[in-house]
């Protein structure tokens, strides 16, 4: 209460006359603010009639309403020698037709409506989506509870994303940095489902009734969250959701198969494609952690002061300082289910290829070596902290994130206490952090260029693999 | 107290319920005495706000000895003034004067190429080195950044295109004044310190951006191609060989010359109090001076009379480009063509989409947008990637076949009333975020000359008649008139 008034006193004082004080302007490095106390939204949690729980946020800005269904399905459970299967089944629930309503009939009617129905699957969460305007919700979700739960799976349409799949492979070394992103994935996660990629093989053997099998395997009531928001009234809305997928039904409990963790260590590697460009894109990381591991916060923290800003040491050094790159950066992506990873990475003229390495290599080593200074320190947990509200600037994100923190198992009050053990962390967190996570020796390097014009030779980096960019995919 | 601000706030919400305002009721709009135009959006949903700045000049402004100038005094924009990103701006001074006089000897030299002096080249280059390595022990790297960041900010960044020059941020709403603090010194005071170092940044972004990705390469080749006259035609970032003579005088006098009040369009979207907010940015940038009025570009496209075609070898898979001249933005035809791009470029549904992508299954994907800016005539443009086995030619002709039954066969009304549904529904939409109702308000404020553009598109768009697109459609889909751009595969079949 104290902070309202205090804010409305500075708003009322900014609207009287100006006087000489007012006047005065402030110094960008000194400046003081009106305090703001920052609470998360919150967002009810009901479980439906069906047992599916579902996050509901109210907010009539717009005349529209949003919802997320997140699924625990994804690509990591691709059959052997079938990867790609969960991203067609993801792209055909929508394109192929559902409820008995033909692919035209929905794409004709959903546009006329200017609403939107969504699906896809990723590494490890399905998302099927819906907005639309208030007025055309209850036709909208029922096209999004076909797609959802009823998808017809129509023969042609998977003729016909099978087909631009195989097209994506034919162009998938096109672009040098495409080359680099999936080989530094694959190079990391070698012998793990999510080190595996769509092959012309797997994709050719796709076949509809494993399309349908997966579907039903994982796209069940008991096995889906949704996210609500937007300008819905709330008792017609869960009347509506209760209608749409009914009550709870007696069927044989949801049996997932397992699927075992990533090796955490893997051994340093250089694999090298040859593209003939000016230019050299360039990828180097290894496994990291998970969001379970207790050193998640100085990992935050690390991750702004080596790679994450605009101000890290790699982009001050690399780019600011030295003028060898516009992208240079680095991320730790926290694994959810799985064991995440730390990628490095940069893009920079064939000429100056080794040096950068030889740098950002140096540089992120040094992160183990030493503790970081008090003003990097300070910097990075204030910009965390201070713009965590950004995390929630809008109903549709407040309402995702709650279902997302469910369907990973976060701890309940993640959240609440995020900003706290943010500020917590030491400079000698850090440090333990950098020697537990980071291990320069032990890289997965990738360079995609054309290493007669390197600097120095690719070998002079440790022991090389060359890949042969040729695709073997018939016409 | 606490009873009263519920009351309100249960008021307000049942008020909403029934009518959510529109953006012509949003947008407080006012005029400063130097020119500055402000336009401010209260939105309470979250306590943060985005404030972004347009200037209304762009790489189409630039003279031929300037081309990407004003795409590097935009990176240069973000290393300091006299007092922020500096120790100790009077002992830093003398060094950036003897370094921009190193940088244009060595211009000087590297632009007599072949008859260049090495040992000349060699000993300028390790002088400008050891210069910039003694100036930086004043520099305190990229303040504004650590200044904005440690307060919350994010998204602090800024873009250049042909038609203008735009910086943004978004900030807890209790900080805006560190917004207005940082943008008033930057505008007044601003010092472009590790210039040429900055400019091989932008050497790699062009690298990265266009030498090295052959769809970018082709557009920007296409692009060229397309505009013999008017400097649309050139790549924002420059052609290699203009980054590299440009100096920091350049980029100093371009800002003197285009960096006025006058020229700049704020937009602050977000949990504020307009009254206040006025003030505080009359506070801020009220005191300075307008600049010259900008002169609009006087080059005019020749009429083009023939069909131009661009090939681009490369290592990669064939796409195609088609593009057509057009007028610019808000002219009568061009919300014809408006209407002709969703009908055959927008959703599931459109025409290309339909036939190209689902019926024959030539492409995996169609495009249709217009480019490369808007405040001048443009281009309509398809863009689409073949599915082998089929060719560019099988693609480019079913692009043509549409774009002629377009000619010969009226619309139908549901086809029409389909595109005014979905602007509708992008009209709600699209007031949703703070930064992208302040991009829409600056974007269309500078290149209509009005954001009202966003609230009268659609009634304009419902008087768009069947006969209007076949007219239309029948001026400008003409062998004359099209240039078309594609990629033939390195060592591939002929």
């Amino acid at each position: 209460m104290r902070f309202l008034i205090l804010i409305l006193c500075f708003l009322l004082a900014g609207l009287a006359p100006v006087s000489a004080a007012e006047k005065a302007l402030a110094n960008p490095r000194n400046i003081t603010f009106p305090p703001l106390a920052y609470q998360i939204p919150k967002a009810e949690r009901i479980m439906l009639e069906c047992g599916m729980p579902v996050y509901l946020l109210r907010d009539s800005e717009l005349p529209i309403i949003n919802i997320s269904a997140l699924v625990r399905v994804g690509t990591v459970y691709d059959p052997a020698g079938r990867s790609g299967l969960a991203g067609m089944v993801g792209s055909v629930m929508r394109s192929g037709g559902a409820g008995g309503l033909s692919p035209e009939k929905m794409d004709d009617e959903l546009e006329f409506m200017a609403s939107s129905v969504e699906s896809s699957i990723g590494s490890d969460m399905g998302t099927v989506s819906l907005t639309t305007l208030t007025k055309n919700f209850s036709r909208t979700l029922k096209i999004f509870s076909d797609v959802l739960l009823r998808p017809d799976f129509s023969a042609a349409r998977i003729e016909i994303a099978r087909k631009q799949s195989i097209e994506g492979l034919r162009r998938q070394n096109d672009d040098p940095k495409e080359i680099a992103g999936r080989e530094i994935g694959k190079a990391i996660y070698a012998g793990h489902p999510l080190g595996v990629v769509p092959s012309y093989a797997s994709v050719s053997a796709i076949q509809r009734q494993e399309l349908l099998d997966f579907h039903g395997r994982f796209f069940r009531t008991d096995n889906i969250i949704l996210a609500v928001s937007g300008d819905f009234n709330r008792e017609v809305l869960l009347k509506e959701l209760n209608a749409t997928f009914g009550p709870a039904r007696k069927v044989e409990a949801l049996r997932l198969p397992e699927i075992p963790q990533p090796a955490r260590n893997v051994t340093a590697e250089v694999i090298y494609a040859k593209k003939d460009v000016n230019q050299t894109v360039i990828r180097m990381g290894h496994p990291g952690l998970s969001k379970d591991d207790p050193e998640l916060y100085a990992v935050r923290v690390l991750d702004y002061i080596l790679g994450g800003s605009f101000t890290s040491r790699l982009t001050t050094e690399i780019r600011t300082n030295q003028g060898l790159a516009y992208n240079v950066g680095s991320h730790f992506d926290i694994g959810r289910r799985f064991t995440g990873s730390f990628v490095a990475e940069t893009e920079t003229k064939a000429e100056s290829t080794v040096k950068a390495i030889k740098l950002m290599s140096g540089i992120i080593a040094g992160m183990t070596k030493e503790p970081v200074s008090d003003s990097e320190l300070n910097a990075a947990r204030e910009y965390i902290v201070n713009s965590f509200m950004f995390g929630f600037a809008n109903p549709a994100s407040i309402v995702t994130q709650r279902a997302r923190l469910e369907y990973y198992g976060y701890a309940a009050d993640y959240l609440e206490r995020y900003r706290d053990n943010i500020a917590k962390v030491s400079a000698a967190d850090v440090l333990n952090a950098a020697r537990k996570y980071l291990h320069p020796d032990a890289f997965k390097m990738v360079l995609v260029g054309n290493a007669e014009k390197f600097d120095a030779p690719v070998a002079s980096l440790g022991s090389v693999r060359e890949l042969d960019l040729k695709l073997d995919i018939p016409k | 107290m606490k009873r009263i601000v519920m009351a309100v706030m249960l008021m307000m919400l049942s008020v909403s319920g029934l009518q959510a305002a529109t953006l012509e009721e949003k947008v407080v709009e006012h005029t400063m005495k130097n020119g500055m135009k402000l336009l401010l959006v209260e939105r309470h949903t979250s306590p943060t706000v985005s404030a972004w700045i347009r200037f209304r000049v762009g790489s189409v402004d630039e003279k031929s000895d300037e081309r990407g100038i004003a795409h590097l005094l935009e990176h240069m924009l973000f290393k300091g003034t006299t007092t922020i990103g500096t120790k100790d701006y009077a002992s830093e001074k003398p060094l950036l004067v003897q370094i921009e006089q190193t940088g244009q000897q060595l211009i000087a030299e590297k632009a007599k190429r072949d008859k260049a002096d090495a040992v000349q080249l060699d000993t300028l280059q390790k002088k400008l080195t050891a210069l910039e390595s003694e100036a930086s022990k004043f520099v305190i790297k990229d303040e504004f950044f650590e200044l904005y960041s440690k307060n919350g900010g994010t998204g602090y960044n800024a873009f250049t295109s042909r038609d203008g020059t735009t910086y943004l941020i978004s900030l807890p709403a209790n900080k805006l004044e560190l917004w207005a603090a940082i943008e008033a010194d930057r505008l007044q005071n601003a010092v472009l310190r590790e210039f040429y170092s900055e400019r091989s940044v932008v050497m790699e972004e062009r690298r990265r951006s266009y030498d090295a990705d052959p769809d970018s390469k082709l557009w920007e080749t296409f692009l060229a191609s397309s505009f013999l006259a008017h400097p649309y035609g050139q790549p924002t970032i420059g052609w290699m060989s203009d980054i590299e003579g440009l100096t920091r005088t350049k980029a100093e006098q371009f800002f003197h010359n285009y960096y006025a009040p006058n020229n700049a369009i704020v937009a602050i979207v977000g949990d504020i109090d307009t009254a206040a907010t006025i003030k505080l940015v009359e506070r801020y940038f009220g005191d300075m001076k307008p600049g010259k009025t900008l002169a609009p570009v006087t080059a005019e496209e020749p009429k083009q009379a023939g069909e131009r075609r661009i090939e681009l070898v490369a290592e990669a898979e064939p796409t195609i480009v088609m593009g057509f001249h057009k007028p610019a933005i808000a002219t009568a035809d061009d919300y014809v063509f408006d209407v002709i791009t969703m009908i055959l470029g927008s959703g599931r549904t459109s025409r290309f989409h339909k036939k190209m992508v689902i019926e024959k299954q030539l492409a995996t994907d169609v495009g249709v947008f217009d480019a490369p800016g808007s405040r001048y005539p443009n281009l309509f443009l398809v863009s689409a990637t073949p599915r082998t086995p089929h060719t560019v030619s099988e693609v480019e002709a079913s692009i043509l076949a549409e774009l002629e039954l377009l000619k010969t066969q009226p619309v139908t009304e549901r086809d029409l009333q389909r595109i005014l549904n979905k602007m509708e529904y992008e009209e709600a939409r699209r007031m949703g975020t703070n930064g992208g109702l302040a991009r829409n308000l600056t974007e269309y404020e500078a290149v209509t000359g009005s954001w009202r553009y966003m609230t009268e598109q659609r009634g304009k768009i419902a008087k768009v008649t069947p006969a209007d697109i076949q007219r239309v459609a029948r001026d400008y889909f003409t062998r004359e008139n099209r240039t078309v751009g594609f990629i033939t595969k390195k060592g591939g079949d002929k």
